[in-house]
């Protein structure tokens, strides 16, 4: 070859060459970048929760779904396919099932992070596995975003990772006393004394200290106190208890088995106080398909209801959508696990990152309006110290002709409270 | 007290290596926790047969010492800052103590109605703890997050030190279950588990060896008890009380082999596994294939190997002669 | 005051019957094998989603699927003994005790795979309602099924006294060598003793199933109640397991009630505690 046609070999290999490290230089950093997301989530999947577990599985799945397509829904990154920062990475979530035990909320905690590599955990539905699960990702420091466990004690820890988005219970149990002075101004009706009935494990009893404390606040006489175990085959000296009492108003914190027990025996023995004010098993699927119209009038906390639709119509867009995935309506629980999966995406796209500490940072400084959330909530942002959910409220509905409507507090309701309790229909 | 033969030695400590490097050719967490899972349990079903397979006594109420060795030293900790590992002592002391109450008026108690007696004793803990509050009744305990090291019983950045100290606690259980076993007082504790009557015409106080086969039993299952809340940080009578746990420590029993010193190892090294990797694998649809895989290998074991699985090995031994 | 008490009492009556129905069959099994059935609340959950899905799938009312709900465990017994607990009757005790274990860890998560863990409830069956007799309230289907333990424990109580097979079975239970020795093929009544037992259990479950609600766990909680039933009125005690499910009903209600609805189970076990101190053999056993 000579020299001239060595220079001409080279000067048209340059471009080549050229292009070929481009190409290369081009797909080594799109390589670099994930295409998948993992997502760890825990919920009770097998066991005496399953129901509830799956519930909250939808919800998480719903989520993913539209966060990882393109839907017109006024929800954080919902307009995208993917996380657009991030090159359109998509999330996947990987569930770990928890079986109710706090053990296993941590063994699939540490399975998550250190063998699926998930980059941030949420979750667990029970209050006792989150806060064994969350143990471990603080250990290891994984950032951890609960949005369906109320225990107040979750978020005084002083845990640099984990962020709570959801009401606590002592915010639940507040709303029941103001609600009842609500009711009190609206319908003149006497309410002085309450009986607290509620669940007794780690959930449940937090609510009956909650509850005790708010009841000497508000000044209300608590005429009887009873913690019980769950699935009960009978509970009929429990309401026995009750109707000897005679309270007001009875404060009952369950969940589904008995909810639907104590129901069916407090129509059984006639027990008819003014009203029922209740927490979470009411508020399930499972609850009103089971006890259909003897549910009616049952004032329930929530985080969630679908006739907010009528001021937030994402609410009824979501709900849509949930209902041609799943064939049902879009319940309370799964409400809830609908937003972790949010709150995490839209971090990890903002700080344009999945390393830990970078995303937990970027949890700190989440600030999402309320336009953007299906809860009735101003938005989301985290308490500096405490990383709770500042603007997380509850809210109350009630079972009316088999439905749930908001009723409380009054600026929000959708229809008035039915009160009081009319007694049971043979 | 009788010697291992040469064969039993060599064989333990070939295993003893392999446990002891196990971690290091498992570096993950997750088998780690499997294995730990498996001494700690493998340590309470060596205690049941202290009083189970040696004397007789098939408790199913194992889990009121578990949730006594657990709660005692955390509370200890918790409220007065007093060291785990003494709270482990206290909490195996008043385990010991307890079993010995209720073993005495269930003196006369054999096979079925001890059983049954056993359960009631644990529910009839298990509630009284869900409602006491001088220790948090049904809210559980919390322990807190202390600087990482031996003297405090906890370790965050690996779970070496557990597996370590864990496997300790189990060649511990099993050191004292083989020293009963092939002492005088095991001869005792078989001639008790074959008849009353026989044991007290041969001159044996049958009540006292029933209560010390309980309060040995009872120490042992006490301090894994410790062992489990040093470790998961966090108890309530939900996740250390429960008669599942108590049916769960029978059943490793069972299966590895009864009346064997080791028996109770080889079943936990069976069924923990099972159950969690059934879990892993299947648990998170939801439709419970991985406890019907569960449930269907214990009836298999029951019906095919009924001596436990120890007993396969054992035939091959003598075979091999 | 009074009036509170004398519902309490009926309430606890009222479940009580139905415990006598359900430990029958297990004190059956128990006193004839010796085996320990820990799978009998799944069988009662088995004739619980019988008479649902007779219900649910062919309208039929639970009262008339009773005798659907007996065949279909009778059978199911049956088959599980012949081929699962019968290999381990010659094995060690513990054996004996751990497989109906595996056996209900399997029916109750079989449940689970095939109907789902949701909870179901028969809405309207042909007895429902509440009577008031004065200001006493009666559950209807809770007061059927207390008719019904009452007749069935009756007629179980005749056919073991009466007919050959009847007697054969409590020969068998009293002492089965000597039985044996008699020319009985005990492993005959061993089937179908096992299969008895469930049926028994059965048929529990169908008149449960008209107030109660129906999902794969809710043998767990029923069991376990049994176990204590059939051990305070002594193994293998008819009499004895129907007298003990009225008092361990009993006992709940009116201690949850006078006593403490937290304690009310410790208070059962404490009651049954206290019962074999001092008779160990249970109320009326042998």
């Amino acid at each position: 070859m000579s020299k001239k046609e060595a220079k001409m070999e080279t000067k048209k290999l340059c471009p080549i060459a050229f292009s070929l490290l481009a190409v290369l230089f081009l797909s080594v950093s799109v390589y670099a970048q994930p295409k998948i997301i993992k997502i760890g989530a825990i919920y009770p999947l097998t066991g005496n929760l399953a129901t509830t577990g799956l519930d909250c599985k939808r919800g998480v799945e719903m989520a993913v779904e539209i966060i990882n397509g393109k839907y017109d829904l006024n929800l954080p990154l919902a307009r995208t396919e993917g996380l657009p920062n991030l090159g359109g990475a998509k999330i996947e979530i990987i569930f770990g099932d928890s079986k109710g035990d706090p053990r296993n909320g941590m063994a699939e905690a540490e399975r998550l992070v250190t063998q699926e590599k998930v980059v941030a955990v949420i979750g667990a539905y029970q209050s006792a596995v989150t806060k064994t699960a969350s143990q471990a990702t603080e250990r290891l420091k994984i950032p951890y975003v609960c949005s369906d466990s109320t225990s107040p004690t979750l978020t005084e820890r002083g845990f640099k990772y984990f962020f709570r988005a959801e009401c606590t219970d002592t915010i639940f149990a507040k709303n029941q006393f103001e609600f009842l002075e609500d009711i009190k101004k609206k319908t003149k009706s006497k309410i002085e004394t309450v009986a607290l009935l509620y669940e007794n494990t780690e959930w449940g009893a937090n609510v009956g200290k909650a509850e005790q404390q708010y009841a000497k606040e508000f000044k209300y006489k608590i005429v009887a106190d009873i913690p019980y175990s769950q699935n009960a085959t009978d509970v009929s000296s429990e309401v026995g208890v009750l109707i000897k009492n005679k309270p007001d108003v009875l404060l009952h914190a369950s969940y589904i088995t008995d909810a639907i027990l104590y129901t069916k025996t407090f129509k059984e023995l006639s027990f008819s106080p003014k009203g029922f004010v209740t927490m979470a098993g009411y508020l399930e699927p499972g609850y009103l398909a089971t006890v259909k119209a003897d549910g009616n009038y049952m004032v329930v906390r929530s985080t969630f209801a679908l006739d907010l639709a009528k001021r937030k119509p994402l609410v009824a867009q979501v709900n849509d959508l949930y209902k041609k995935k799943y064939g049902m309506e879009m319940s309370g629980n799964a409400a809830r696990s609908f937003t972790a999966p949010f709150v995490v995406a839209e971090a990890i796209n903002r700080v344009k990152s999945i390393e830990a500490e970078a995303v937990t940072k970027a949890l700190m400084g989440t600030n999402i309006p309320g336009g953007q959330i299906i809860n009735p909530w101003k938005g989301i942002q985290f308490d500096p110290a405490t990383h709770q959910n500042v603007y997380a409220t509850g809210i109350l509905v009630q079972i009316q002709n088999e439905q749930y409507q908001t009723i409380w507090p009054f600026d929000m309701a959708s229809k008035d409270v039915r009160w009081p309790f009319p007694g049971w229909k043979k | 007290m009788q010697n291992l033969s040469f064969k039993q030695i060599s064989s333990g400590i070939i295993v003893l290596i392999l446990l002891i490097l196990f971690p290091f050719a498992f570096p993950k967490p997750f088998p780690q926790h499997v294995m730990i899972l498996v001494f700690m349990f493998g340590m309470t079903g060596v205690a049941w047969n202290i009083m189970g397979g040696y004397a007789g006594m098939f408790s199913f109420g194992q889990v009121a010492f578990f949730g006594i060795g657990a709660y005692t030293s955390s509370f200890l900790l918790i409220t007065y800052h007093i060291n785990p590992w003494l709270g482990l002592v206290v909490g195996g002391l008043i385990a010991a103590l307890v079993g010995a109450a209720i073993g005495y008026p269930c003196s006369n108690l054999r096979g079925h109605y001890f059983a049954i007696a056993s359960i009631a004793f644990g529910e009839i803990v298990r509630t009284h703890f869900n409602n006491w509050k001088l220790i948090g009744a049904a809210e559980g305990m919390t322990l807190p997050m202390l600087s990482e090291s031996f003297k405090n019983f906890m370790f965050h950045s690996s779970k070496l030190p557990y597996y370590y100290i864990i496997l300790a606690f189990l060649i511990l259980s099993l050191g004292v279950c083989h020293f009963v076993a092939t002492s005088k007082m095991g001869y005792y504790f078989r001639a008790i588990k074959e008849s009353h009557d026989v044991a007290k015409v041969l001159g044996i106080h049958v009540v006292a060896y029933r209560l010390i086969a309980i309060m040995i039993s009872a120490f042992l299952t006490a301090m894994a008890g410790t062992f489990y809340a040093q470790y998961v940080l966090y108890l309530d009578p939900e996740s250390v009380l429960i008669l599942p746990i108590s049916v769960q420590i029978v059943l490793i029993a069972m299966l590895g082999g009864a009346s064997s010193v080791m028996g109770p190892v080889i079943g936990a090294a069976i069924l923990m596994p099972v159950s969690e990797i059934t879990r892993v694998l299947l648990g998170h649809k939801g439709t419970g294939v991985d406890m019907m895989i569960y449930g269907a290998l214990i009836t298999l074991i029951s019906v095919y190997q009924p001596k436990g699985v120890w007993g396969l090995f054992s035939n091959i031994g003598k075979r091999a002669k | 005051m009074p009036d509170q008490l004398i519902q309490q009492i009926v309430n606890g009556l009222l479940i009580g019957f139905i415990y006598s129905l359900i430990a029958i069959g297990l004190t059956l099994i128990w006193g004839v094998m010796n085996i320990v059935n820990f799978a009998h609340g799944d069988f009662l959950m088995l004739g619980m989603f019988t008479s649902f899905w007779l219900y649910t799938l062919y309208g039929l009312d639970p009262l008339f699927s009773i005798p659907i709900c007996a065949a279909f465990l009778f059978i199911s017994g049956l088959l599980i003994y012949r081929f699962i607990v019968s290999k381990v009757m010659k094995g060690p005790v513990l054996a004996q005790l751990v497989v109906t274990f595996g056996v209900s860890i399997f029916l109750a998560n079989l449940a689970v795979f095939l109907w789902t863990p949701d909870f179901r409830l028969i809405e309207k069956p042909l007895l429902h309602g509440t009577w008031e007799i004065g200001s006493i309230k009666l559950s209807v289907p809770k007061f059927v099924a207390t008719i019904g333990s009452v007749v069935v424990s009756f007629f179980v109580l005749l056919f073991l006294k009466k007919t050959k097979t009847g007697k054969a079975i409590l020969a068998t239970e009293m002492d089965r060598e000597a039985a044996l020795l008699m020319g009985i093929n005990t492993e005959r009544i061993n089937s179908v003793s096992f299969a008895l037992g469930s049926a028994l259990v059965g048929v529990a479950g169908a008149f449960l199933s008209m107030y109660y609600y129906i999902y794969p766990q809710v043998g767990g909680t029923f069991g376990l109640i049994a176990f204590c039933v059939v051990a305070l009125g002594g193994f293998g005690s008819i009499e004895g397991a129907f007298l003990a499910g009225i008092i361990v009903g009993l006992a709940q209600t009116l201690g949850g009630f006078f006593i403490d609805p937290a304690y009310k189970f410790a208070i059962v076990f404490f009651i049954y505690l206290v019962t074999v101190w001092i008779r160990p053999q249970g109320l009326l056993g042998w």
